[in-house]
């Protein structure tokens, strides 16, 4: 046993001290992660001696981790908050934007609903608990089930400003961790309503919102009104032609727009 | 007399209780880890298709590559009658496709023309010609009426024998107006953008889609997908059963009564399209089998595999490996310290305020949550001591590892503590008598008497450790990232991924066989863990009692 255990240490030291290869570390949303992962793997294969990490605790601790250093990318599904800009300038930090793509939240209910379209009006009313039940909405005769992500979520900022205008949620509002959690709910819930990415769509419906059905091309051009840009957030320009660079401009080029629809977002440009 | 009667009853109820509580927490375990395994083990025992060997061939260059080859010209041959028959109904359906197909072909005559140099009053003359045949196909391919698709497409055919034309490319006109008329004449011409549509998902399914994998896979020839999952078709005979279901019934809600819910219903797909394309559908259902060729796989390099494309295919090597190394480094930390201080708590601290306010410290210490210790870990380990120390301030194993030896400690000191305690004090006298000092008393009589105990605290936090995904989660845990080299590089674990496959990616819905195998994985690799620790347990018990 103690013989085991030296050698481990052994082991371990003796590994430290190997070459180190040049290292790319990002943290942030759940949202972006999944562009972030396409991106990081499809990098892997062109870049073999780089080492990229991602990390996806939410898009606040992509910020902070900037902020703080611990990463060179920080994926965000919100923009940054001016305390965080003033925090970062502080730390002589200078935060850059690159808008990756679009996507959109959309506002999901159970397939068997026979609601047709909503307003936002209506949407926030029934967060906002006034409306309880279908059939005030044009539905059939059955109680709302009204689920949302948590308030630490870009997603839920999303849709808190653009929906509710940040009228309160009542008080029987259910909320669910993260997008598939959303999803799961809504698709065995007959009442439920809730609102998850343009990834998340099998098997319940998307309601169309002001009545505009949230695909590809309302998202892209903005006219869905729950539209949103997903960041990269870079400290400082990063110098032209550096592994930083081509990872946050890899959007503009047809492979990367390519990976962002095979994950289910919407590019920025159409080529 | 009666009492005691009265006493055997109680007993017997008593044992009865006990014997029916075991069966019930048994029955309870069978229960949550029943199907949790069985799901589990079907990450490595599954019916694999050709290709599934595709990809490990590709990817990891596994297996045979003669009986690769050979069984994927096997299935090839029955897959390619689906090519043809999608393609012969897409000839009369897909307009835009053809439009373009015509104006390519236009194209490609005018630089043939140009390469040849040929006089330019021939080159306007053949040109308008040319134009003329490709507004006249592209107005064949708009209209919904047969009758003017026959006409047009018979002053197309005239041109035919036109000397200028023949042995161009632009005979591929008249091949494309004879295919066009054929088709056009066995569909309803007003549904084309219906069955446009339709065409397109049932591609989607049988191939690939922007996003989702298919049943078949890419079809030859096909440039590469963006997504390597997108470059496969199913690889597993139950992945392949779901998408042949989605391929050959269509799910409707229909609204039956106003007011009411929608209800469900099923119909084939094959109702959505003219007679010319049914037979494919039955042609699929039959031949599914032979143009995937299920096989029973062990997969077990699923232990040792890196995952490609968010888990979709792969394994879970690197998860391991972390989770061993950060348990192995947590323990190195946690055994040590653990020990010296249930030491010092029994052997030398006195019973005073400070020692009582230690305790409860240690006791309360147990009873915060997890996560409180993950930002702990990283305020103090990663932003403070690492750049103190001169290290970059970055998560890596070692501050995750101290990290869960902290949360820990409570749990080891207890269980150390107790069990220094409960060694009889005549031992101790009997050393101390000797004349042994008091470090030597405890290294040499106390410790060892009390190893069982301690190797108890030793199983318990190992567990804690192996297990725990909120301490690691701001200090040594990623969801991507490179086989760590050493204990200052980050790494992935398998508590970690069950979390991020759980809320990341919306594939890990589609593979819930590589989610719950990450899950049982660790299950098993804490159950082996614990086995090692408790086997060894029994053996210094043995030899304590001098067996």
């Amino acid at each position: 046993m103690r013989k085991a255990i030296v050698s481990a240490v052994a082991v371990a030291l003796a590994m430290s001290t190997a070459v180190r290869a040049e290292t790319l570390r990002i943290e942030g949303s759940t949202t972006v992660g999944p562009i972030a992962d396409a991106f990081a793997e499809y990098f892997k294969g062109v870049y073999p001696n780089l080492e990229i990490t991602v990390n996806k605790n939410g898009s606040g601790n992509g910020a902070t981790a900037l902020i703080e250093g611990r990463c060179d990318i920080a994926a965000m599904s919100r923009f940054m908050e001016p305390q965080e800009f003033s925090k970062a300038v502080a730390n002589k930090v200078y935060p850059v934007a690159w808008t990756i793509a679009m996507d959109g939240v959309c506002v999901v209910v159970h397939p068997s609903n026979p609601v047709k379209t909503l307003t936002s009006a209506q949407v926030r009313e029934i967060y906002m608990g006034k409306i309880t039940n279908w059939s005030q909405v044009g539905g059939s005769q059955t109680p709302i089930v009204v689920i949302s992500r948590d308030s630490s979520s870009g997603t839920y900022e999303t849709f808190e400003t653009l929906i509710m205008k940040k009228q309160p949620m009542a008080q029987g509002v259910e909320y669910v961790n993260a997008n598939p959690q959303a999803q799961a709910r809504v698709r065995t819930t007959p009442g439920a309503i809730g609102y998850v990415g343009l990834g998340f769509l099998e098997g319940v419906k998307a309601v169309p919102i002001d009545g505009i059905a949230p695909t590809r091309q309302t998202v892209a051009n903005g006219t869905y009104p729950l539209s949103r840009p997903l960041f990269l957030f870079t400290n400082g320009f990063p110098k032209l032609g550096s592994i930083p660079f081509k990872f946050v401009t890899f959007y503009l080029t047809e492979k990367g727009q390519d990976l962002i629809e095979a994950k289910d977002f919407v590019p920025m440009t159409n080529y | 007399m009666r009492n005691l009667h009265v006493r055997g009853q109680l007993d017997r109820v008593f044992t009865a209780t006990t014997a029916l509580s075991i069966v019930l927490l048994t029955l309870v375990l069978v229960a949550i880890l029943g199907p949790m395994v069985y799901r589990g083990s079907s990450a490595v025992f599954f019916q694999g298709t050709v290709e599934f060997r595709k990809m490990q061939k590709n990817l990891f260059g596994r297996g045979n590559e003669q009986a690769l080859n050979a069984e994927v010209a096997e299935t090839d041959q029955l897959r390619r009658q689906v090519y043809q028959m999608i393609d012969g109904f897409k000839k009369g359906v897909d307009v835009e496709a053809l439009s373009e197909q015509v104006r390519e072909i236009y194209r490609q005559f005018g630089q043939e023309l140009r390469d040849k140099n040929v006089p330019t009053g021939q080159y306007t003359k053949l040109r308008e010609l040319t134009r003329r045949i490709r507004d006249k196909l592209e107005t064949a391919f708009h209209s919904q009426d047969i009758n003017e698709i026959k006409r047009a497409v018979a002053e197309v055919l005239k041109e035919a024998d036109n000397p200028h034309l023949k042995g161009t490319s632009a005979e591929k006109f008249f091949a494309l107006a004879r295919q066009f008329l054929q088709a056009a004449g066995q569909i309803d011409l007003s549904k084309h953008q219906e069955y446009a549509a339709a065409v397109q998902e049932v591609e989607g399914i049988l191939f690939h889609s922007d996003s989702l994998p298919g049943l078949l896979g890419p079809r030859p020839g096909e440039p590469p997908a963006p997504l390597t999952m997108l470059r496969y078709g199913a690889t597993r005979w139950d992945q392949a059963q779901v998408l042949l279901d989605r391929f050959l019934w269509v799910d409707q809600w229909v609204q039956e009564k106003p007011g009411e819910p929608l209800v469900l219903k099923r119909r084939p797909r094959a109702e959505l399209f003219p007679e010319s394309l049914r037979p494919l559908f039955a042609y699929v259902e039959q031949n599914a089998d032979k143009m995937l060729h299920p096989r029973r796989t062990i997969y077990w390099q699923f232990l040792i595999d890196d995952n490609i494309n968010s888990h979709y295919f792969g394994g879970i090597g690197p998860e391991i490996l972390g989770t061993m190394l950060i348990t192995v480094v947590g323990m190195l930390f946690v055994i040590p310290l653990g020990i010296i201080s249930a030491a010092y708590l029994v052997e030398c601290a006195s019973d005073g305020w400070t020692m009582r306010i230690i305790r409860m410290g240690i006791n309360t210490l147990a009873g915060v949550p997890s996560i409180v210790f993950g930002l702990f870990g990283l305020a103090f380990f990663v932003l403070f001591l690492f750049p103190a120390l001169g290290f970059e301030p970055k998560p890596c194993i070692l501050a995750a590892s101290m990290t869960l030896a902290v949360l820990t400690l409570p749990v080891m000191i207890r269980a150390s503590e107790e069990a220094i305690r409960s060694v009889p004090a005549s031992y101790k006298e009997g050393s101390l008598a000797l004349g042994a000092s008091r470090f030597h008393t405890f290294v040499a009589v106390t410790f060892p008497a009390a190893l069982p105990g301690i190797l108890t605290g030793v199983i318990l936090s190992l567990s804690r450790i192996a297990g725990e995904t909120a301490p690691i989660l701001f200090t040594g845990a990623v969801s991507l990232g490179a086989v760590p080299h050493s204990v200052f590089d980050p790494t992935r674990t398998l508590s970690y991924g069950s979390y991020d496959m759980a809320v990341g990616d919306r594939l890990a819905m589609m593979v819930p066989h590589n989610q719950y195998g990450m899950v049982v994985t660790l299950v098993l690799l804490i159950l082996i863990l614990n086995g090692a620790a408790i086997v060894l347990r029994t053996r210094v018990f043995k030899k304590l009692r001098g067996h």
